[in-house]
């Protein structure tokens, strides 16, 4: 029956033929369409109000203005902190981003140097906890511990006669105190990636590296780093094209007090956008954001189809 | 290689000294990641009124989480928060597994157009303004659908659900497709039985997604009641930052300590059992090639 049922069946690519799979396939349209209801609703509509960047918009006026918006941005009076948001934005997360490329690397190599499976993954364990916290429990933590009224680190500078620091609203320290902490929340996550790569590099190489008297050390410089290669550049080519993307972080730890050294894009785009109900001028900063975003995304992806001869889009 | 013993011998030397140093920076790394957790915990159950640099609670004292239980402006954002993350898990991975599902229908037409339509959103958006605008306009801002909703569709979670439905093999939709199963019954009969290690994975993110949920309801929600025990906490440790009173300094830093450690207390019950499905997860992502 199943035979008869294929020769009738029209031949691919004809009207009747679309009409009829379409037909046969309803299911999974009616399975799609909440996904497509949710995606329209929450992601496409709000690309439709990119408009606004065009507008000066407040809860009391709307009104097309053309460029003016990005005119101010970035030549007007507040083009001082927009340029100093987009600063701190790129150096805070391309610093942070080659930090975590050297310290995850290094820490994977020595991880995959254990030689008890069982400590190796207690270590694991606790090293890969901090990620699953929410950066308000990882900032709670920090300010918990940094407080200049009895937080812990400054009762041990205390004991060496050293007067208390505020860390978070100092700019000399705010910087690398945020890299440390962001360091502490990831670097153990980042791991998994380069570990998984490690057990894939062939053992023969380095029994050969061996017979010629390589050490450890020099095993790792000509062995392992180069088999490595490849993973470090993706991985590090891809959170290239996410640089602009660091918010949550900083919106946690930034304070008023730092601004100087903390303020970012996206911070702005909310403190401009929605606390101050700037709506134009939010929209603004966020397009301009966006737009960035994608040629980095879009470049980045170039760069890797070269290194992987693969797209990830 | 296996013979290799802890020696000071020659030839052995410069690799003994390699593992010792490697044993001792591990445990430093070890404890940078530790002390701080270690110090929230102690000083939680540390009914003092001046921390010192110890370890471990010098007046014992599980008053800080009787506090947050009883004290109803602090047990309700902790029910808002499982509540949300019970209600989004679901909900997630509803629309996760749907969209993965159908994703992976090889003839479907129109199948390259729905895979553009949600991959477009992973590398362009609105932004913040456009998206809170629209859920202004939906009537979802002060709701919880606002946290809800939008966090449902997350596509990198239903790529990596794509990817899990790819390897089951075809042959088993084909045969039962011939038997007259509809894609419904295949879904739920089949794929799903099948995909129990993906569904606790991606299942998982969702929960720790919607857990640790807090600038949503920041930006979309301004009713207070509604504020889940991430925005509690924040809200504890800010005050008390505001205050700079060393006499609140006591009873007050107990509770924000408590507070921090419940606020990752599911989470640490779940962690030991569930570590391999967050790491399969990962590797999940990695398949696509």
């Amino acid at each position: 029956m199943f035979a008869a049922k294929e020769k009738e069946r029209p031949p691919k690519r004809s009207f009747a033929y679309i009409k009829n799979k379409i037909y046969r396939d309803r299911l999974y349209y009616l399975m799609f369409l909440p996904v497509a209801v949710m995606t329209i609703l929450f992601y496409y509509l709000p690309m439709v109000g990119i408009r606004f960047a065009f507008y000066e918009y407040t809860p009391f006026k709307k009104e097309f203005v053309g460029l003016d918006n990005f005119k101010e941005l970035f030549f007007g009076v507040m083009s001082k902190n927009f340029w100093r948001a987009f600063n701190n934005t790129l150096f805070l997360s391309i610093v942070n981003l080659i930090l975590a490329t050297i310290i995850s690397v290094v820490l994977a190599l020595l991880l995959n140097d254990l030689k008890s499976r069982k400590i190796r993954g207690g270590i694991q364990t606790i090293l890969y906890l901090p990620h699953f916290m929410s950066w308000v429990v990882v900032s709670s933590i920090f300010l918990i511990i940094l407080s200049p009224q009895g937080g812990f680190i400054n009762n041990i500078l205390g004991f060496f006669g050293t007067e208390p620091i505020y860390f978070m609203a100092n700019k000399k320290w705010w910087v690398p105190v945020y890299l440390f902490i962001c360091r502490w929340k990831d670097t153990g996550w980042g791991t998994i990636i380069y570990l998984a790569a490690l057990t894939g590099l062939n053992p023969e190489l380095y029994e050969a590296a061996e017979i010629d008297g390589a050490g450890k050390f020099k095993q790792a410089l000509y062995v392992t780093l180069p088999g490595l290669m490849t993973t470090i550049i993706t991985v590090f080519v891809l959170n290239l094209g996410k640089v602009l993307n660091i918010f949550e972080s900083v919106f946690v730890l930034g304070n008023d007090q730092v601004k100087e050294v903390s303020d970012v894009i996206s911070v702005m785009a909310y403190r401009i956008g929605m606390k101050g109900a700037d709506y134009g001028m939010g929209t603004a900063i966020g397009l301009f954001k966006s737009v960035v975003g994608l040629v980095l995304v879009l470049i980045t992806d170039e760069i890797n189809k070269k290194i992987r001869g693969s797209s990830l889009l | 290689m296996m013979s290799e013993k802890m020696s000071f011998k020659a030839g052995y030397r410069s690799r003994t000294v390699f593992r010792l140093c490697n044993g001792v920076f591990m445990a430093l790394i070890v404890l940078v990641v530790m002390i701080p957790l270690l110090k929230v915990l102690s000083d939680s159950l540390d009914k003092t009124t001046r921390y010192g640099i110890n370890l471990w609670p010098q007046h014992f004292s599980i008053d800080a989480y009787k506090t947050i239980f009883t004290n109803k402006n602090l047990y309700t954002p902790f029910l808002i928060s499982v509540l949300t993350t019970v209600v989004g898990t679901v909900l997630g991975l509803l629309i996760t597994t749907f969209g993965a599902y159908v994703l992976n229908q090889p003839t479907l037409i129109g199948r390259k157009f729905f895979s553009k339509f949600i991959f477009i959103t992973m590398i362009f958006n609105g932004g913040l303004v456009p998206t809170f605008l629209v859920l202004k306009g939906l009537g979802l801002t002060n709701t919880l659908g606002a946290v809800l909703l939008p966090a449902s569709v997350n596509v990198f979670n239903m790529v990596l659900m794509r990817n899990f439905f790819s390897q089951i093999p075809n042959s088993l939709f084909e045969s039962a497709e011939i038997d007259g199963c509809s894609p419904i019954r295949i879904f739920g009969q089949i794929v799903l039985p099948l995909s129990l290690p993906a569904l606790a994975s991606i299942g998982l993110f969702f929960a720790v997604q919607f857990w640790n949920e807090y600038f949503n309801y920041v930006m979309y929600i301004t009713d207070t009641n509604l504020y889940n025990f991430q925005v509690k906490l924040r809200e504890l440790v800010l005050n008390d930052q505001n205050m700079m009173d060393p006499s609140v300094v006591g009873f007050g830093n107990m509770v924000k300590n408590a507070a921090v450690i419940v606020a990752m207390l599911p989470f640490l019950f779940v962690y030991p059992f569930a570590q391999r499905y967050f790491i399969s997860g990962v590797t999940l992502g990695a398949v696509k090639e």
